[in-house]
């Protein structure tokens, strides 16, 4: 009896044993089908800014509240991976009911772009070969396994509401949705909180939700082709709740995103012979040196200002005289002069000459020390500003206390009369 | 089997004279009342609905098996067993002429009845709150899921019970054994955060299995794989803290 008893507790725990490491097992290796859309997503990404030379990308939302479209937006995008080219077209009514189209196409060389309402075709184009961006893959940033770990985290037991239909010719299709009661109440609250700030944030146009606010529904479909490519995806969410007035509003946001002529895309650059053309050469702002300097040899001045008889008088004007400028050095001469009536306004420092450094990696930017005539010594600033074709010159923060009232301005802008 | 039937009398009576049991009553409908406040600061706070009527008892249900009803088997499964042992009362048990398998299995059974009480407590005014006090959204396919949630709900929970009545068998304090379950409950869910691919074999996650019962496709090989792995490590307990109980000397 002793050992039968024995017998059988063995028996149970290793029966209890088997059973719980087969069927974990089992868990762990069968995917889900958030497993499975997250895969697709992220071969999709992978083919299309790796292996396809060409592909287009159908974009398109609508905003509807109780079946009446609020806003809609088309996109087309076509990239050529080749050749580094891209061409959009974009279309659509705003909240505000207008309608609007645009027209973009974008090279290494150039970037054109037109609108409905402008029909001149804008063109930048580029002294140097660009870097081809026209599509990165989002999964290969730094952040994105850390974004992924807390999004598996965030879906947790929803993984399950995404359904998975196998096709006979290899591809697969995805659908999920979720009803009120299958959402968290907290991921409810929460979102619907954030979207009802959102909407109400913006234009009037949008009904202004303030009591039962609520998702109401989450609905997603996508179409995997046998080589794990997504081809399409459509996602739909419903938001629920009444206005000031009492008026139920059902506002309903559908996105849908195709994929379609794999590596048999051609992207054209639009033909500009016989159109408005407004042509500029782009600036490399972003460098730390300013392109041809010479063009701010020169002067530059702006006007010295008392306030009287509650009016602006001006009394005469500041001038810089840049002699000298190249990329590290710049060199020149400042002074002031004043109007006849107003030479007791003049002061020892009106007359100064400076050399100045640009700081290292610092566009533009220079400091500097000078002797005034009657010896004194002092430090300044320089700021060449190329954006807008000014310098901005300080002299140990004299504009900020006026003497005798007058008005000094740090912005000089060139004299060229 | 009328043998049983006395010990499992005997265990539900000594269960049913303590005041943990009405503790967790007070605290089940705590649970409730709070849950149904903070549903009602938020609507007329930021306008938002919170729950409707039978997203409520969903609402109460995951806060519940998450925190009060562990907590509160935990409690009744160690005063079931390290209670006894230290209170030497274990002795007058087993003076009976039942077995020891009997016993054990009728204390299993008491703690059993325990949870599915609670939880039917919980279901019945989580129900009545939800339809009282918020907006109806009850069609009878969401409120037979939710009894159902409620229901399933069970299965996890006595797993649960079972490995606190082993750490009971092995740790002679009841609150080294309180302590001891909180840790490892704490553990399997931070563990269920960081390997979230690995976190369907987890107790803890399991006592969301009730999820799975609400997609619309009913993910029938998904429920059958939790409810087998859910089986296969109650198996594992029950016997391993049937075996130290049965080698136990008073």
């Amino acid at each position: 009896m002793k050992l039968k008893k024995k017998t059988v507790m063995l028996a149970t725990f290793t029966v209890g044993t088997l059973l719980l490491a087969t069927t974990a097992l089992a868990d762990i290796a069968s995917k889900s089908g958030y497993d499975e859309l997250k895969d697709a997503l992220k071969v999709t990404a992978q083919q299309s800014s790796e292996t396809f030379d060409s592909f287009t990308l159908d974009y398109s939302l609508a905003l509807k509240d109780n079946g009446k479209t609020l806003t809609s937006n088309n996109e087309t995008s076509k990239f050529d991976r080749l050749k580094g080219a891209s061409e959009g077209s974009s279309s659509g009514v705003s909240l505000m009911g207008e309608k609007y189209s645009s027209q973009t196409y974008s090279d290494k060389m150039t970037m054109i772009r037109v609108s409905d309402g402008d029909p001149t075709y804008y063109v930048t184009e580029f002294t140097k070969e660009r870097e081809d961006r026209s599509f990165t893959n989002p999964f290969k940033e730094d952040r994105a396994d850390d974004l992924e770990k807390i999004a598996d985290a965030i879906v947790g037991s929803l993984k399950d509401h995404v359904i998975v239909t196998e096709n006979p010719d290899g591809s697969k299709g995805l659908a999920g949705s979720l009803s009120e009661l299958q959402i968290p109440s907290l991921v409810n609250a929460v979102a619907s909180f954030q979207l009802k700030q959102e909407f109400n944030g913006i234009q009037t146009q949008m009904p202004h939700l303030t009591k039962d606010v609520f998702v109401k529904e989450v609905k997603g479909t996508a179409k995997v082709n046998k080589e794990g490519v997504m081809e399409s995806i459509l996602g739909s969410a419903v938001l629920s709740g009444k206005d000031e007035q009492g008026t139920a509003h059902d506002i309903s946001i559908e996105v849908l995103v195709t994929m379609k002529d794999i590596n048999s895309t051609t992207v054209t650059k639009p033909d500009l012979t016989g159109k408005k053309v407004v042509r500029n050469i782009a600036q490399y702002y972003s460098k730390s040196e300013i392109s041809n300097p010479e063009k701010f040899v020169g002067k530059f001045k702006n006007d010295i200002l008392i306030e009287k008889d509650g009016k602006f008088v001006k009394v005469g004007q500041r001038f810089i005289d840049i002699t000298h400028m190249e990329n590290k050095l710049v060199e020149g001469r400042y002074y002031e002069e004043y109007k006849p009536g107003f030479e007791e306004y003049a002061t020892s420092t009106r007359d100064i000459e400076f050399s100045a450094q640009f700081e290292k990696d610092q566009r533009g930017n220079a400091n500097f020390e000078y002797t005034t005539e009657s010896g004194g010594k002092g430090q300044g600033n320089l700021y060449i500003d190329d954006f807008h074709g000014k310098v901005n010159f300080n002299l140990n923060n004299r504009n900020q206390s006026p003497r005798g009232g007058m008005m000094f301005d740090s912005n000089f802008t060139p004299d060229l009369d | 089997m009328a043998v049983f039937q006395a010990a499992l009398i005997n265990e539900i009576e000594k269960l049913y004279k303590k005041k943990k049991v009405l503790v967790a009553v007070l605290l089940s409908l705590a649970v409730i009342v709070i849950g149904q406040l903070a549903i009602v600061g938020v609507r007329s706070g930021l306008g938002l609905r919170g729950a409707g009527s039978l997203e409520f008892p969903m609402l109460v249900l995951s806060v519940f098996v998450n925190t009060v009803l562990p907590l509160f088997t935990a409690l009744v499964a160690i005063d079931s067993f390290s209670g006894e042992f230290t209170q030497h009362t274990m002795r007058i048990t087993l003076t009976r002429p039942v077995s020891r398998f009997k016993i054990f299995c009728a204390k299993i059974t008491a703690i059993m009845l325990f949870i599915l009480g609670a939880l039917l407590l919980l279901l019945v005014f989580s129900v009545l709150a939800g339809l009282i006090f918020n907006t109806n959204s009850a069609t009878l396919d969401s409120f037979s899921r939710t009894i159902f949630s409620y229901i399933v709900s069970l299965f996890p929970m006595l797993v649960l019970a079972l490995g606190i009545v082993l750490l009971a068998n092995i740790f002679k304090s009841g609150i080294t054994v309180f302590f001891v379950s909180i840790i490892i409950f704490l553990t399997f869910k931070v563990l269920g955060l960081i390997f979230s691919q690995y976190s369907s074999i987890l107790l803890t996650t399991q006592l969301d299995w009730y999820n799975l019962f609400l997609v619309n496709s009913f993910p029938f090989a998904k429920i059958v794989r939790q409810f087998l792995i859910m089986l296969g490590s109650g198996m594992m307990l029950f016997t391993t803290g049937f075996y130290l109980y049965d080698k136990k000397e008073f």
